[in-house]
């Protein structure tokens, strides 16, 4: 799998988690890339994803940044 | 006609081009063929006690046929008394009254020493005074040039014994040879130097010769590091004078050295702050004469611009300067290679294949002809197959829509926030 | 190719005149053009050029000043890479290949090509070795580009080596057919020692067919590589061709490589018949060796004629004139069995012919005769038919029947190469495929030898 797809991948995950009403409330960055914990605020589920391409991590950041501004 | 004319710090030149402290200067005859050739200003060669220099002392480094990509130096200060330097800079003030002469200094480290070269010069008539903190070789092992200009307390105290002399203008100039030159340039303003001026030359040997294996240049087969310049160098002080410029506490104009060969890298230095240049290495490869075009270029580029006077280009790309933290990390720009301009040498094919991120396809097209095409979605927009294209507008790097803005530095905010 | 600086003829010196009229790059120069090459990936110089130099190679060992390198580079693909440096028609090939004729102006392969087979030469290197033996004999009849490709290549997969040929020394064209002024003799001896070095044994004055028969050759050695080339210029089968001062080109131009320079063609005027490669050497022979007024009588246009663009410059800038649509009738001789003129009638061009040239017809009456002193026939060459019928050989013609990639001819053991092959509408007879064909010979046979090897 390119890398490209690789991020497609991650990126249809975190927007799945985002469709069903998850939100990013923490993430840890370590050595083998970022753990994203998601938080769903009506059921009160916590899932993490394991994010390790560089546009992915972008990406959920910049999720992330949006989520906390608005 | 825009005017080109400038003051750094109280010292006015008919233009921004002065010729650095070195050969070029050496002696009142030069300064006077330079200025009949229309250099603004010079800094004269450094005076000081006069000194003995040796035999062989340049070197230049030549890059794939390319003559004096880089130059080197091992020669010292001035080898002439004082009062013959001081005579011929009254006679060629005499003679040139509008343009600017810089009497570049250097003694040792006491204050009797600098008040007495200080009051020396002026008396002769200088439009103000450089202090030569940066030599690297030679001066330096005696305590003078950077071996001063290293430590941040020796600049500070040695300008601030200028000043408490000096009627004229102060610069003083900065040695590269060091981490983080806004720390001696600050050490400089905070000793009251009214301008500060940059690069100096670079510790650097240049080279073994394969069959003597003597150091070049190299002297009865001895060598010592010299003082590297020349174009290999304006990367380097480009970002210095630049660093300088976007630090609040280096309140002072700056004049930019090191590496400039036409009117265009002029142009760049100014663009990041500095309110002059000057110039040795492009001058010693090509004579005085050179000054003609920069010149003329600088005033074609100003006129086009539609800009008055040289001096409102001072620090315009300033702001655009910052730290990898406030860039975006989103910007996203792509290569496309023009198939109608490409001549196939698929230089940007083994570039990114071999070193980069393998997205440069080599196809082969219906009719058998052979063609360039860039995976745009495994680009990651480093340039390189762009740097090493050989044709001009064979490949472009374009834009493309990213998302909203995000820094390094907003990103990390915003994540440790969350711990 | 050839580029000429300073044109200039000399009527008094001679020798002068046949002096290699290039005088190739200056190392500022070849360090200036070696900076230039794009180092090409995957370059189209290498596939342009017949033997497959690795051009982008030994041009950037240019620059590095790695001389030797460079040398080896281009003579271990090219046996006779200092001749092509001086021959090829380079515009046709590598440099015409450059992607650098889609922007600037493309490299100066063949100069930079030269300047670094000339530092081997100047520096007496020695650049390859034979491999260790392998048991195995092999004869080359010719010691042509074809015959010391195939013997290089051989010696160093370590076969003994014999090269069979008639002249008084190898080297073939190289030697003897082209002129001086574009490549000297000394060159083509540099690469005959060079291939000599491998312990190939050369017998000059040797002719296969008359000093050694062909069944003694086949019985006494493994392999026979036949490059033997063409023969003479054939005859004009007109009136008047046994007169005195008529002369066949390859044989005129051979006279002008062997010693001293004839001083008979002085103020003479000169008519060469023909618009080859071989005409044109012919006729700039002709004016270096003092003639007042050259000549090239062509039956054809400038569109048909075979000789390269260059050659035709050099011949123009040597101040031959060309006479298109001009065939010889008959020369005409005077008291004394000497040529005086000769009878030429104008042609005019019909359709084309199989051949896809187009084939020209006497224009009727147009008779006329020019004042001539010598006629140099230069209109191709004929075959070796006995010596191929003697190996008992497949052949067209009197072109060698082989197959396109082994190079083996109707008797397995026999491999030919070079301009023997060369045939009508099959390409140029060039010195670069002569080599190309010759190496590629030598790998089928070490094949095949290897292959025989294992078997027994
Ligand atoms: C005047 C002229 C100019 C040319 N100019 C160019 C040019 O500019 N560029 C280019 O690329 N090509 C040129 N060519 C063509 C080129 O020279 C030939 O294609 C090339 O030399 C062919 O090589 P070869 O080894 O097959 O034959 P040759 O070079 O002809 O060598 C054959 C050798 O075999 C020997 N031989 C023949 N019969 C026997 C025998 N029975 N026994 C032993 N030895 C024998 C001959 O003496 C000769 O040494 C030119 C040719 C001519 C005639
Ligand atoms: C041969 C030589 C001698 C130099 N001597 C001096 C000197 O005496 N004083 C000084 O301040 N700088 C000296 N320099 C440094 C130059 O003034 C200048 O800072 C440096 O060469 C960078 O500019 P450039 O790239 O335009 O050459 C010398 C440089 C060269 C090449
Ligand atoms: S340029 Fe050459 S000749 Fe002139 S002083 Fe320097 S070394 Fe001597």
């Amino acid at each position: 799998m390119s890398e490209h797809e690789q991020y497609l991948a991650e990126k249809e995950k975190i927007d799945q988690l985002l469709s069903e009403g998850y939100n990013i409330y923490h993430a840890v960055e370590n050595l083998d890339g970022a753990f994203v914990e998601f938080f769903h605020l009506k059921s009160g589920t916590k899932k993490t994803l394991h994010i390790r391409t560089a546009n992915a991590r972008k990406y959920f950041s910049s999720i992330f940044i949006q989520q906390k501004s608005s | 006609m825009a005017d080109l004319s400038i003051n750094l710090a109280g010292i006015k030149s008919p233009n921004p081009f002065w010729l650095a402290s070195a050969p070029p200067t050496n002696s009142g005859y030069q300064v006077q063929r330079a200025f009949e050739a229309g250099w603004g200003g010079a800094v004269w060669k450094t005076l000081g006690d006069p000194i003995l220099n040796v035999s062989s002392r340049f070197a230049a480094i030549n890059f794939n046929g390319q003559r004096v990509a880089g130059f080197n130096n091992i020669e010292l200060i001035t080898d002439r008394p004082l009062d013959v330097n001081l005579k011929e800079i009254y006679e060629t003030k005499k003679r040139f009254p509008n343009h600017a002469i810089i009497a570049s200094l250097m003694v040792e480290p006491k204050q009797e020493k600098w008040h007495e070269i200080v009051k020396r010069v002026e008396d002769v008539g200088v439009d103000g005074l450089e202090l030569n903190f940066g030599c690297p070789h030679g001066m330096a092992e005696r305590g003078m040039g950077s071996a001063s200009g290293q430590v941040p307390s020796l600049v500070e105290k040695q300008t601030y014994w200028v000043k408490e002399a000096a009627k004229t203008p102060v610069i003083v100039k900065l040695t590269p040879n060091i981490t983080d030159i806004t720390v001696t340039a600050e050490a400089a303003v905070n000793g009251g130097a009214d301008a500060i001026s940059m690069i100096n030359t670079i510790n650097s040997l240049m080279g073994v010769d394969l069959d003597t294996w003597n150091t070049i240049p190299h002297v009865a087969g001895k060598g010592a590091h010299g003082g590297y310049c020349g174009p290999a160098v304006k990367p380097i002080a480009l970002n210095m004078v630049a660093e300088c410029a976007r630090n609040p506490r280096i309140s002072v104009p700056i004049s930019g050295i090191g590496g400039i060969s036409n009117w265009q890298d002029a142009v760049e230095f100014i663009l990041m702050g500095a309110a002059g240049v000057q110039v040795c290495t492009a001058a010693m490869h090509h004579g005085f004469r050179i000054v003609e075009d920069m010149i003329e270029g600088l005033d074609h580029y100003l006129d086009s611009k539609n800009i008055s006077a040289v001096s409102e280009l001072i620090g315009k790309s300033v702001p655009r300067y910052s730290d990898w933290g406030n860039l975006d990390l989103h910007y996203n720009i792509t290569a496309q290679i023009n198939t109608d301009v490409c001549i196939n040498c698929n230089k940007c094919h083994i570039a990114c294949e071999d070193t980069s991120h393998q997205c440069i396809d080599m196809i082969k097209g219906d009719n058998g002809r052979s063609y360039l095409k860039v995976r745009e979605e495994d680009c990651v927009g480093c340039n390189l197959c762009a740097i090493v294209c050989p044709v001009e507008g064979a490949i472009t790097m374009v834009e493309q829509t990213s998302m909203q803005p995000m820094t390094w530095n907003e990103r990390q905010a915003a994540l440790n926030s969350s711990k | 190719m050839v580029t000429i600086k300073t044109q200039r003829i000399s009527i008094t010196d001679l020798e002068r005149n046949f002096e290699e009229a290039d005088r190739g790059f200056t190392n500022q120069e070849a360090l200036e053009e070696s900076n230039r090459c794009l180092f090409c990936y995957d370059a189209p110089c290498i596939k342009a050029c017949p033997t497959g130099i690795d051009i982008p190679s030994f041009i950037k060992k240019i620059a590095s000043g790695n001389l030797l390198g460079s040398a080896k580079t281009i003579m271990s693909s090219n046996p006779v890479g200092a001749s092509c440096a001086r021959v090829c028609p380079t515009e046709e090939l590598c440099e015409g290949s450059c992607v650098l004729n889609h922007s600037t102006s493309p490299i100066q392969i063949g100069k930079l090509q030269r300047y670094a087979t000339d530092w081997a030469i100047k520096n007496e290197q020695t650049l390859f070795k034979a491999g260790t033996p392998n048991g195995k004999t092999a004869a080359v009849i010719g010691g042509g580009p074809a015959g010391l490709s195939a013997a290089r290549e051989l010696a160093r997969f370590g076969f003994r080596v014999t090269i069979y040929e008639a002249a008084e020394k190898a080297g073939g064209l190289n030697t003897y057919g082209i002129v001086s002024f574009r490549l000297p003799q000394s060159i083509s001896f540099w690469e005959v020692e060079q291939v000599q070095k491998l312990n190939v044994r050369i017998l000059t004055n040797t002719m296969a067919g008359r000093d050694v028969s062909a069944e003694e050759l086949l019985h006494s050695y493994d392999y026979i590589v036949l490059a033997a080339g063409m023969a003479h210029v054939p005859d004009l089968r007109i009136e008047g061709e046994e007169l005195k001062g008529v002369y066949d080109a390859i044989e005129f131009v051979k006279a002008t490589k062997s010693g001293k320079l004839s001083r008979d063609f002085a103020g003479k005027r000169v008519a060469v018949i023909g618009a080859g490669n071989t005409a044109i050497d012919g006729a700039t022979c002709s004016v270096r060796l003092g003639a007042e007024n050259v000549k090239i009588l062509y039956r054809r246009s400038v569109e048909e004629m075979t000789a390269y663009d260059f050659e035709y410059e050099f011949a123009k800038q040597d101040g031959v004139e060309f006479r298109w649509l001009t065939a010889p009738k008959r020369i005409i001789g005077d008291a004394e069995g000497q040529v005086a003129g000769i009878e030429c009638v104008q042609m005019a061009l019909g359709d084309p012919g199989e051949d896809g040239r187009r084939s020209p017809a006497e224009v009727e009456g147009s008779e006329f005769t020019l004042p001539v002193d010598a006629v140099i026939k230069a209109i191709g060459q004929t075959r070796h038919l006995p010596l191929i019928e003697a190996f008992g050989l497949q052949h067209e013609y009197g072109v060698v029947t082989a197959d396109k990639e082994t190079f083996q001819t109707s008797n397995p053991k026999i491999f030919a190469c070079g301009d023997i092959l060369f045939g009508k509408g099959k390409g140029d007879a060039m010195v670069v495929t002569a080599a190309q064909q010759g190496k590629l010979a030598a790998y089928a046979i070490h094949k095949q030898a290897q292959t025989a090897g294992t078997a027994k």
